[in-house]
C-alpha cells in the first residue's frame, strides 16, 4: 500500500490556496449528475450533506438514529475555537495550529491543522449567519472563553450547549436542502458495508432498522461522517448508538486505519456510580476555568471535603503546573488524577474522584456570574449525583471520550479507498494524539463546510466514473455478506447477551490499554480479545427476528466489530512505544511521570492495513515533518 | 428495592397493544430508569424473550431520543429533566412504574416505547432555518445582536425535539415547538428577511401533519426537558398575526 | 383573499377567530351585566331598561350578530376539539397533569356545553316567557329567580361561566400573542379577576332575588 498524503508543497500558509487552485472543478451544470453519499448526521456529515447539495450535487444521507438532529455532537457542551482574535490577547492562525500541534503532541499532519486553523473563521461566521445564538457581550459582539491547553480566549460558546447549537445550525441547512430536493434523508440506517466498483467506492448496503431489510444505494462517493469508537470501551461519554461499524467495514475493505490507539480520556466526567452504569457523563471542562481541582493532602482522608482545612488539601495541577494551573490540556489532567488516586487520595464513597471546587470562583465572580456561565452543567451535575454543587464541590473522574485516530485520509479527506471519504471524528488527521478542548467541533465544521466541497469536485472531475447501479453484482455480493452475518448472529441462541460481552470487552479495554499502558497488559489484552470473540461467536443470545425493529440484534452487531476492532486498538498501542499525547506507556515516562515521546522512531502515523480475516494486519508508517511548529518536549509547567 | 414495571408491549405499527407487568429488583437507587429496563431487558433476553424496544442514545438529557410517558408525565416526574436523567432515588419500593409511548397521531408506534417522530423533521424542512449558502457570510461581529435578544433566542434554541411538548398536550399540538424555532429566528437579525415566509409555512406544515392546536393549557411547557417557555407560543401567534397583515395575497 | 382563507384554514387562525369572537362576548357579557344592575334598583327602572332596549330598533340585527357570534365560538372551537381528538386517537393508559392545566382550562368543553345548555333555556325564559303584563319583564324575572331550584341553576351555571373565563379570557390574549415577562402576569390576574367579578355580579342577582326579595321560596 503507497500513503500519498498528496500534502501541496510550498509553505505552510499557502498550501490550502495552492491545493484549491489546482483541484480540477466541475462545471455548475454537471454537478447535478453526480450523487454522493453521505453517513452520519454529526456536525462533519450535517455540514458536507447541506454544502454539497447547496454545490448542486444529488445528496443521499443516512443516520442511525430516528432524526439527522441527534447525532452525538449535540452532546459537546464547551465551545468552538477559531482565530478571529476578538478579545486582542494574541491569538493568530499561526497561534491556534501551532497550539493545535503541539496539543496533539506532534503527532498530527502539519498542512491539515494549518488548514484547519485558516478555515476555523469563516465557521463562527457561517454559524453566525445560520442564527447559532452564541454568546454575546451587551453591545452585542460575540463573547468568548478560554479552555484547557490555550493561553488565549478563543473559544465561541451557546451556554453550555455550543454542540447542540452548531449541530442544529447544520442541521437546518440540511433540512433546508430536504425541502429543496437536493438531499434525500434516510434516517434509522445502519450502515453494513461499502461497495466498491472498479476499485472505487460506488454505494453502500444499510440495514433498514425498522423493518429489518437490506438496502443499496449507489452514488459516485460515499463520505463517512461516523464518528469516533470510544464505545470500544463500553463505558464512555459517547452516546449508546455511536459505533465503528461503518469504518470498520470500510477498513475490511481495504481503507487503512490509522493510530487507533490515540483515544482521549477526558478529566471531568462524573463518577461512575456502580455495576449498573450504561455511560458516562461529561461536564464541559470550561468548569476547569473557574473550578479548582483539588483532593486531601493525605492518603485515605475519608473527611466530607468542608471539614479538610485549605492547609490540608492539594491543589495538585496548579502545584505540578504552575504556569496553566487548572488549564492543562486532558491528558495531562487526566493522568494526573490518575496518579493522585493510585496513591490512596481519591474521594467520594468509591475513593474513584478528586473535587472540582468552585468556592473561590463563588466569592470572586459571585454565585449568579457562576450560575449564568455553567447554570446547565451544575444542573446535570446535581440531577446525576444527587448532591449540590453549589454546596460541595463536584466529584470528577476521567472517561473515554473521544478518539483521535480513526480511518487513515490524504490532504483531501480520501482514505486509501478511491472515492471513499471520512470526515470529522471518524479520520485521523488533525488531533494527533491529544485534541484539545473544543477543536473537535472546529474540526468537524471544517471538513464539513470549507474542505470536502473543494476536494470532492476535484476527485469527480480528475476521475472517469461509469453509472453504478444497486442491481450490480458487487452490491448484491455486499448484501448477502450483510445477511448472513445477521444470520449468524441470530441462529447461535447461545447463553450470554450482547451487552455481557461488551462489558467484558470494555473493562479489559479500560484496565489494560486505557489512561495507563503497559507493554505485559496489552499483550495480556491481545491474547484475551481473540478469547472472547469466540466465545461470542459460540454463546450470544440475540432474541427476535432479522425482519423488524430488533435492538438486541443491533447491538450484537455492533460488539462483533468491537471485538474484531479491540485487537487493532491494542495492537496498536503495543507498537507504539512511546508516551504521547493520550497514548502512555508506563515504560516511556520522565522522571516527573510526564509522557515521554520517541521522535526518533515514532515521528510517525501509524497506518494498518486489513489482510484478511485470520491474518495479521500490516502496519504502515506515514513520516511526520514539523517544519513550522518544531518539536519539542510539551511542557505545561 | 423492588418495583413493578408496567410497559407498553406493541410489535409493531399495526400489531396490538398492551400494557405488561414485569417486577424488577433496583440493585441502587442512584441507577437511572433506562439502566433499570436495560437489566430487565437482560434477563428477557437471557429468557430467550424480546426486550422491550425503547428510543434512547445520549443518557443525558440532549439527544432528544427518550419518547417514553412515566406515570402519566411525558418524561416522567421530574422538572427539567429527559427519561433518561429519571433516577431510581425518584421511587421507592413497590412503586408500580408505567410506560407508555409518546401518544400522537402524528408519532405514530414503532414498536413498544418508540415512536416514529419524522413528523417534527418535515416541519423544519419548511422554513425551520436560515437560507445561507456555505461561504456567504459576512464577519460574524458585522451584525450585532443585543444580548438580551440572542439570550432569549439561545432560550428557545434549547429545544432537543424530543416532542414531549406534543405528548403532554391535551391536543398533541407542536405549538411549542415550532413556536420555539420561530421564536429563535424571530429574535435574531439573520432570521429576519425570511420571517414572513417562515412562519406561514411551518404553520402550514405542522397543520398538515396531523398535530392538534393550542389551548394554551402550558401542559408543554410544565413537562419541556429544556423549560421552553410558552412565550415562544405567543410569539409564534405573533409572527403569524404579522404574517397574514403583510403578506402579499 | 389568501389571508382569509390562511385564517380560516389553519389552527392558529381558527384560535384566532375564536379569541376574537370570545372577546367580543366579553363585550357583551359586560353590557349584559350592567344592563342586569337596574334589577338591583327597582322594578321601574328594570322595565324602563327594558323598554328602551326593546324599542331599539337596531336590536334585531344586534341580535342576529350576536347569535351569529356565539354560534361562530361556538362551531369553530368545537371543530378544533374534533381535530384534538383526531391528533391523538390513542390515549394514555395513565394521565397525569404537570400543573399547566388549570381548572378552567380543563373543563373548557364542558363549561362550554353548560353555558349553551342555559343559553336556549335563558332565551326561551326570558325572551320569550309569559310576562304578567307586557311591559313587566321584571315580574317574570322576578317569577322564575324567586324560585330556589331556579336560582341554584343561575347561581351553577354562572359559576360554570367564571370557570370558562378564568381561563379563556388570558387564553385569548396569549392567542393574540400579548406577552410581556412583566405585563403577562397582570394580564393573567386582571382575566381571572374579570371572570371573578362577572361569575359574581352575576350570581348575586339569583341570590338577592332568591333570599333577600322573595324569602326563598
Amino acid at each position: 500500500m503507497k500513503l500519498e498524503s498528496k500534502t501541496p508543497d510550498g509553505p505552510v500558509e499557502k498550501k490550502w490556496d495552492k491545493a484549491r487552485f489546482e483541484l480540477k472543478l466541475v462545471n455548475p451544470a454537471n454537478k447535478r449528475k453526480f450523487e454522493v453519499i453521505v453517513v452520519g448526521t454529526g456536525l462533519a456529515g450535517a455540514s458536507a450533506g447541506a454544502s454539497l447539495a447547496e454545490l448542486g450535487y444529488q445528496v443521499k444521507v443516512f443516520c442511525i438514529q430516528d432524526s439527522p438532529r441527534r447525532a452525538h455532537s449535540i452532546a459537546a457542551q464547551g465551545g468552538i475555537n477559531a482565530a478571529k482574535n476578538y478579545p486582542n490577547d494574541g491569538d493568530s492562525i499561526w497561534r491556534l495550529f501551532y497550539d493545535t500541534v503541539k496539543g496533539g503532541d506532534f503527532r498530527a499532519r502539519e498542512a491539515n491543522v494549518y488548514r484547519l486553523a485558516q478555515v476555523s473563521n469563516a465557521i463562527i461566521d457561517h454559524c453566525v449567519a445560520q442564527g447559532v445564538p452564541f454568546a454575546r457581550d451587551y453591545g452585542g459582539t460575540l463573547d468568548n472563553r478560554s479552555f484547557g491547553g490555550a493561553q488565549v480566549s478563543r473559544t465561541f460558546y451557546a451556554r453550555g450547549q455550543t454542540g447542540q447549537q452548531l449541530l442544529l445550525g447544520a442541521y437546518a441547512s440540511l433540512m433546508r436542502q430536504v425541502g429543496l430536493g437536493s438531499v434525500k434523508m434516510f434516517s434509522r440506517r445502519e450502515m453494513m458495508d461499502v461497495v466498491l466498483v472498479d476499485g472505487a467506492a460506488r454505494g453502500i448496503v444499510v440495514r433498514n432498522l425498522v423493518t429489518g431489510a437490506f438496502e443499496s444505494y449507489a452514488a459516485h462517493a460515499v463520505l463517512l461522517c461516523t464518528g469516533g469508537y470510544s464505545n470500544a470501551f463500553f463505558l464512555s461519554t459517547n452516546a449508546n448508538s455511536c459505533n465503528v461499524g461503518a469504518a470498520w467495514s470500510a477498513y475490511k475493505r481495504g481503507a487503512a486505519f490509522a493510530n487507533p490507539c490515540f483515544t482521549q480520556i477526558h478529566p471531568t466526567c462524573i463518577p461512575v456510580s456502580g455495576e449498573h452504569q450504561s455511560k458516562l457523563t461529561l461536564m464541559s471542562e470550561s468548569l476547569r476555568n473557574d473550578g479548582r481541582v483539588w483532593v486531601p493532602k493525605s492518603s485515605g482522608d475519608r473527611r466530607s471535603p468542608d471539614l479538610i482545612p485549605e492547609e490540608e488539601r492539594d491543589y495538585y495541577l496548579e502545584r505540578i503546573y504552575p504556569s496553566f494551573g487548572n488549564l492543562v490540556p486532558r491528558d495531562v489532567a487526566s493522568r494526573a488524577a490518575k496518579r493522585i488516586i493510585d496513591e490512596g487520595r481519591g474521594v467520594g464513597k468509591t475513593g474513584l474522584a478528586v473535587y472540582l471546587d468552585f468556592a473561590d470562583a463563588f466569592k470572586r465572580r459571585g454565585v449568579g456570574a457562576i450560575k449564568e456561565e455553567y447554570g446547565n452543567l451544575f444542573d446535570m451535575y446535581h440531577h446525576l449525583t444527587d448532591e449540590d454543587p453549589y454546596q460541595a464541590p463536584m466529584r470528577i473522574y476521567p472517561a473515554v471520550h473521544y478518539t483521535m485516530g480513526g480511518l487513515w485520509v490524504d490532504y483531501n479527506l480520501m482514505t486509501t479507498i478511491p472515492g471513499l471519504f471520512c470526515l470529522g471524528e471518524a479520520n485521523f488527521s488533525d488531533h494527533g494524539g491529544n485534541r484539545l478542548g473544543a477543536s473537535a467541533l472546529m474540526q468537524g465544521l471544517a471538513d464539513g463546510y470549507f474542505v470536502i466541497p473543494y476536494t470532492l469536485g476535484g476527485y469527480f472531475a480528475a476521475s472517469k466514473l461509469p453509472k453504478a447501479d444497486p442491481g450490480q453484482q458487487a452490491f448484491k455480493e455486499a448484501e448477502s455478506g450483510a445477511a448472513g452475518r445477521v444470520k449468524k448472529l441470530l441462529s447461535i441462541k447461545g447463553k450470554r447477551t450482547p451487552v455481557s460481552f461488551h462489558k467484558e470487552l470494555g473493562s479489559l479495554m479500560w484496565d489494560n490499554c486505557g489512561m495507563s499502558r503497559n507493554a505485559k497488559g496489552l499483550s495480556e489484552a491481545l491474547a484475551r480479545i481473540p478469547k472472547i470473540r469466540e466465545e461470542f461467536w459460540r454463546n450470544i443470545m440475540v432474541t427476535g427476528s432479522g425482519s423488524e425493529f430488533n435492538q438486541t440484534l443491533e447491538r450484537a452487531h455492533r460488539v462483533a466489530d468491537y471485538l474484531e476492532f479491540a485487537e487493532l486498538l491494542v495492537r496498536d498501542a503495543f507498537e507504539r512505544r512511546e508516551s504521547c499525547g493520550g497514548h502512555f506507556r508506563e515504560e516511556h515516562q520522565t522522571p516527573d511521570n510526564e509522557a515521554k515521546r520517541d521522535d526518533a522512531n515514532f515521528c510517525h502515523v501509524s497506518v494498518w492495513e486489513h489482510q484478511g480475516p485470520d491474518r495479521d494486519p500490516v502496519l504502515h508508517k506515514e513520516p511526520l515533518k514539523f517544519e513550522h511548529a518544531h518539536l519539542a518536549q510539551r511542557s505545561y509547567a | 428495592m423492588k418495583v413493578t414495571l408496567r410497559v407498553w408491549r406493541q410489535t409493531g405499527p399495526d400489531g396490538p397493544g398492551r400494557l405488561v407487568s414485569y417486577e424488577a429488583e433496583v440493585p441502587s437507587t442512584d441507577m437511572s430508569f433506562l439502566e433499570l429496563l436495560d437489566t430487565v431487558n437482560e434477563g428477557l433476553i437471557a429468557k430467550g424473550e424480546d426486550a422491550i424496544a425503547f428510543d434512547h442514545d445520549c443518557r443525558e438529557g440532549i439527544c432528544g431520543m427518550c419518547s417514553q410517558v412515566i406515570d402519566g408525565q411525558p418524561h416522567g416526574p421530574d422538572k427539567a429533566a429527559a427519561t433518561c436523567q429519571l433516577h431510581m432515588r425518584r421511587f421507592k419500593d413497590g412503586d408500580v412504574i408505567t410506560a407508555e409511548p409518546f401518544r400522537a397521531k402524528a408519532f405514530p408506534v414503532v414498536k413498544d416505547l418508540v415512536v416514529d417522530r419524522s413528523a417534527l423533521d418535515r416541519v423544519m424542512t419548511c422554513g425551520g432555518f436560515v437560507s445561507v449558502n456555505t461561504g456567504a457570510a459576512v464577519d460574524a461581529n458585522a451584525v450585532l445582536v443585543p444580548k438580551d435578544d440572542a439570550e432569549k433566542a439561545m432560550d428557545a434554541a434549547a429545544c432537543i425535539g424530543c416532542g414531549a411538548c406534543v405528548a403532554a398536550c391535551p391536543n398533541a399540538a407542536a405549538m411549542l415547538f415550532v413556536g420555539a424555532k420561530v421564536s429563535q429566528f424571530a429574535l435574531l437579525p439573520q432570521g429576519a428577511p425570511e420571517r414572513v415566509r417562515r412562519v406561514l409555512s411551518m404553520r402550514k406544515a405542522m397543520d398538515k401533519e396531523g398535530f392538534g392546536h393550542c389551548s394554551n393549557e402550558a401542559e408543554c411547557e410544565a413537562v419541556c426537558p429544556k423549560e421552553v417557555k410558552i412565550s415562544n407560543i405567543a410569539r409564534l401567534n405573533r409572527e403569524f398575526i404579522r404574517a397574514l397583515a403583510v403578506s402579499d395575497g | 383573499m389568501e389571508t382569509l382563507a390562511r385564517l380560516v384554514t389553519s389552527s392558529i387562525g381558527r384560535k384566532l377567530l375564536v379569541a376574537a369572537v370570545g372577546f367580543l362576548l366579553c363585550g357583551f357579557l359586560m353590557t349584559h351585566l350592567a344592563g342586569n344592575m337596574f334589577l338591583f334598583v327597582g322594578e321601574k327602572a328594570f322595565n324602563t331598561y327594558a323598554r328602551v332596549l326593546e324599542s331599539n330598533p337596531f336590536l334585531l340585527p344586534i341580535e342576529l350578530a350576536l347569535l351569529g357570534v356565539i354560534l361562530l365560538h361556538a362551531v369553530v372551537a368545537l371543530y378544533l376539539n374534533l381535530t384534538s381528538l383526531a391528533a391523538r386517537p390513542v390515549g394514555y393508559a395513565m394521565k397525569r397533569s404537570r400543573g399547566g392545566r388549570t381548572w378552567g382550562s380543563a373543563t373548557m368543553v364542558y363549561t362550554a356545553v353548560l353555558i349553551g345548555v342555559f343559553l336556549v333555556i335563558h332565551v326561551k325564559t326570558f325572551k320569550y316567557g309569559v310576562r304578567p303584563s307586557p311591559e313587566d319583564l321584571y315580574g317574570l324575572v322576578m317569577s322564575y329567580l324567586q324560585d330556589w331550584r331556579w336560582a341554584l341553576f343561575y347561581a351553577v351555571v354562572m359559576a360554570g361561566l367564571g370557570l370558562h373565563l378564568s381561563h379563556g379570557a388570558w387564553s385569548a390574549t396569549q392567542t393574540f400573542g400579548i406577552d410581556h415577562p412583566k405585563y403577562t402576569p397582570l394580564i393573567k390576574g386582571a382575566g381571572l379577576a374579570f371572570a371573578v367579578v362577572v361569575a359574581a355580579v352575576f350570581t348575586a342577582i339569583p341570590i338577592w332575588a332568591c333570599w333577600f326579595l322573595g324569602g326563598a321560596r
